[in-house]
């Protein structure tokens, strides 16, 4: 029998929470392609890949199998796909659908937002061990939360080959930082393990460090485009990529809420507050010769951050570049040109500073 | 711009002027703290501690009727800011972040005391927060959870059953939140805050809003639209911004006896109408004059707006005891109501069958992506309810991607081929 599993749409799902009530977590990540039976009700231009996917798959019957979906109210075109899935049961242009939950994690600063998150995600434990017929204890909930600490341990030893000296690639690394969060956290630790007992043998990599901002990235395509031009992409924003680690959850408090907390601050979306992300951006300023803002056609939020970022760019003289394509299509011939000038600056300025 | 055909929609836009002159005397000489708020914050709250409030939307609408909005706008381009980045939310900030643009109406917005919005659409934060870093203010956010279970034809609950309207847990991180903003109002204006004036208050707004139904009636039913879409905008807008006051209430009153002398004089807003239409989405500031293009040349009017039926369905709350907890369920779920499905669809379905509508024009949002949504199930029920549907690609305030004479020529073409055979 397979094992069962729940579908979620963005990592601000709470994995410690899934796993506790004895499912699996699959996250749903964009990819080239049609999506034609989702594109009869998500309008042009608004939904990001990921989310036209998981609604072609889910009105196509295939995620049927699935004991949940759940969508946490992390983005704003998030929540509209909770709506919509549900509507289209409603309507009853899909049967084949199992129960979509909303996870309504806040992320504003607001005096009563941390109690709203510990109820919600306690509510979320709950509808999941319903199903499962599992409801976990507070130290087995501790238990799920040590597991995954070590699994971001080993994420963070990760990081440390791009830092500074990169050693690794970006398009190497970042699908083994995205395994964070499907891997069972003993499997990941070995997996990683392997990885950087090799690349610490590594010689450093040459060529400009790059820092890759903007709309957080769900695959290593843009990365790839990066690297063609002989930079190295050393950090990402987002949940994926520098951001699946993040902050231990606390191990001693109220597991509830210290996931709570955790995820609300660190899982990276349209609603984290934009000064976290500006203060995470400047402190990765140091170790990087250029950087990448990927700002997707469907973008409605990274966008505004650009003028403060392009601001702070030219005070520090870093070169920059705009990507306003999608993540999974490849670059356009102006695109790499602009890519290419950026790398060549950006080498120029290494030389200089190395002598 | 049409002539205006009702006195009230004179006195309306007079009154509108006397009371921003009346903010700018009280906020400028008087130097009193005043709020600049998102519209779908509870203004109530503010008026009852004597902070005078503007509305974001409502200062985007008069820059955009003073037709300065391009100048911002290219201004924004100019900065970098991408153009699927949403241009109405954001007028009025790019009209105090680039001052230097245009000339925005009665010399730009003096500094608030106070910001504060909803986070509903994700960008509400990002545009807030750098609105209120530019004027160097404090800007208070209220969180906006979202709505895991809302009863489908919510407008039959509102009134009596507000409290199963709204899930436990939102309804009351609602009210906390709304508390936690009447301190920092009581801290600002140095006043308590009275809650039985809020209840004084709401009553006076369910009878402001039950005036409108009234209106709403009248038009619905009358053997012809009485009142262009165009007035009972300016005023519904008029009295939505003062709300439950004694001016609010006492307009309310008088435009409805208005309508109601035209609808027994057998008055209509255009005479031999042919065709009932109803526009979905926020206005078009920067072409109010689309609105009655095809009056003389079709017979057709547009007799619908969410801004008149929204009132009476989405404000009263009877059963005020606890009037923070009406407030709240009030304004928890607006946009819901408004844009997503099943809420917007099935109201406004239901609105064009009680408004014997003909035909439906929905607009298609440039640049407001997250009013874009719903879109495709809005459209759809009402071709399935038998109401054909033009969809209108537009920005509400940003006029220069806006072809005028080809929108016009697509809506004769709609007109003839699909609503008058
Ligand atoms: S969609 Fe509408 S409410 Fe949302 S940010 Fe844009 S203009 Fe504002
Ligand atoms: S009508 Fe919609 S787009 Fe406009 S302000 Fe309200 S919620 Fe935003």
């Amino acid at each position: 029998m397979k094992e069962p599993f729940v579908i979620a749409s963005w990592p601000s799902v709470p994995v410690e929470i899934v796993r506790a009530a004895g499912f699996r977590a699959v996250f749903v990540r964009g990819a080239p392609g049609p999506t034609p039976t989702a594109d009869r009700h998500l309008e042009q231009g608004i939904f990001p890949g990921r989310l036209r996917h998981l609604v072609e798959s889910a009105l196509t019957g295939r995620l049927s199998d699935a004991a949940r979906i759940v969508i946490p109210r992390t983005s704003d075109t998030d929540y509209k796909c909770f709506l919509y899935l549900r509507e289209c049961v409603r309507r009853g242009v899909t049967s084949a659908l199992p129960a979509v939950i909303l996870f309504d994690l806040l992320q504003s600063c607001g005096a009563h937002v941390g109690a709203y998150d510990a109820a919600r995600t306690r509510a979320l434990l709950d509808e999941l061990a319903s199903i499962s017929g599992r409801t976990p204890s507070a130290d087995d909930l501790r238990q799920e939360i040590v597991r995954a600490n070590a699994a971001r341990a080993a994420a963070r030893r990760l990081l440390a080959f791009r830092r500074i000296v990169p050693r690794v690639t970006g398009t190497e690394v970042f699908p083994l930082l995205a395994a964070f969060w499907e891997l069972e956290p003993e499997r990941y630790v070995a997996a990683v393990d392997g990885a950087a007992s090799a690349f610490a043998k590594r010689s450093a990599l040459r060529g400009p460090r790059v820092l890759l901002t903007g709309a957080p990235v769900d695959g290593p395509e843009l990365h790839r485009a990066i690297e063609s031009h002989g930079a190295i992409v050393v950090a990402e924003v987002g949940p994926w990529g520098s951001g699946a680690a993040g902050d231990e959850v606390r191990q001693h408090d109220d597991p509830i809420v210290a996931l709570a907390d955790k995820y609300r601050a660190d899982a990276v979306g349209a609603r984290t507050p934009a000064a976290s992300i500006r203060h995470w951006t400047a402190g990765m300023l140091d170790d990087v010769d250029a950087v990448v803002v990927s700002l997707p056609p469907e973008d409605a939020v990274f966008g505004w951050d650009y003028p403060a970022l392009r601001d702070m760019l030219q005070a520090r003289g870093i070169p920059h570049v705009c990507l306003r394509g999608d993540q999974y299509q490849a670059p356009t011939a102006e695109e790499h040109a602009q890519l290419d000038a950026m790398i060549s600056t950006a080498s120029t300025l290494q030389e200089a500073r190395h002598g | 711009m049409a002539e205006k055909q009702l006195d009230t929609t004179t006195a309306a836009s007079a009154f509108q002027k006397q009371w921003f002159g009346d903010l700018r005397r009280r906020v400028f000489d008087e130097r009193q703290p005043y709020a600049l708020l998102q519209a779908d914050v509870p203004f109530e709250l503010f008026d009852l501690a004597g902070i005078p409030a503007v509305s974001n939307q409502w200062w985007a609408s008069m820059i955009a009727a003073k037709r300065q909005a391009p100048q911002f706008f290219d201004a924004m381009d100019a900065d970098g800011l991408h153009g699927d980045l949403c241009r109405y939310c954001s007028l009025g900030y790019a009209s105090t972040r680039y001052p230097g643009a245009g000339e925005p109406p009665w010399g730009g917005l003096p500094t608030p005391r106070l910001l504060c919005a909803r986070l509903t659409c994700d960008c509400i934060h990002r545009v807030f927060e750098l609105w209120a870093d530019a004027f160097g203010a404090e800007l208070f956010e209220i969180d906006h959870p979202g709505a895991g279970d809302l009863p489908v034809r919510w407008w039959e609950l509102g009134r009596h059953q507000w409290r199963e309207l709204v899930e436990p847990h939102r309804l009351a991180f609602m009210v906390s939140t709304l508390e936690s903003l009447v301190e920092r109002l009581e801290a600002i204006s140095g006043r308590a805050f009275d809650r039985n004036a809020l209840r004084e208050r709401l009553e006076l707004v369910n009878q402001q809003e039950e005036v409108f139904d009234q209106v709403r009636q009248l038009i619905a039913t009358a053997p012809e639209c009485p009142v262009r879409m165009t007035e009972q905008i300016t005023n519904v807008m008029a009295t939505q911004w003062v709300r439950g006051s004694e001016w609010a209430l006492a307009h309310a009153r008088a435009f409805r006896d208005e309508v109601q002398q035209r609808v027994d004089a057998g008055v209509a807003a255009c005479p031999g109408e042919r065709a009932r239409l109803m526009w979905v989405g926020a206005g078009l500031w920067h072409d109010t004059a689309f609105y009655t293009a095809f009056e003389s040349s079709h017979r057709a009017v547009f007799v619908w707006s969410m801004y008149l039926a929204f009132g009476p369905d989405g404000y009263i709350r009877y059963g005020l005891d606890d009037p923070m907890a009406a407030l709240a369920s009030r304004t928890a779920s607006f946009n819901e109501y408004l844009h997503n499905p099943p809420w917007a669809a099935e109201w406004i379905v239901h609105q064009a069958r009680e408004h014997r509508i003909s035909g439906a024009l929905v607009l298609r949002p440039r640049s407001m992506k997250p009013a874009g949504t719903g879109r495709l199930f809005i459209e759809r029920a009402l071709e399935e309810a038998g109401i054909p549907v033009l969809p209108i690609e537009a920005d509400v305030v940003d006029a220069r991607a806006w072809d005028g004479d080809a929108a016009r020529a697509g809506v004769r073409s709609f007109l003839e081929t699909r609503v008058l055979q």
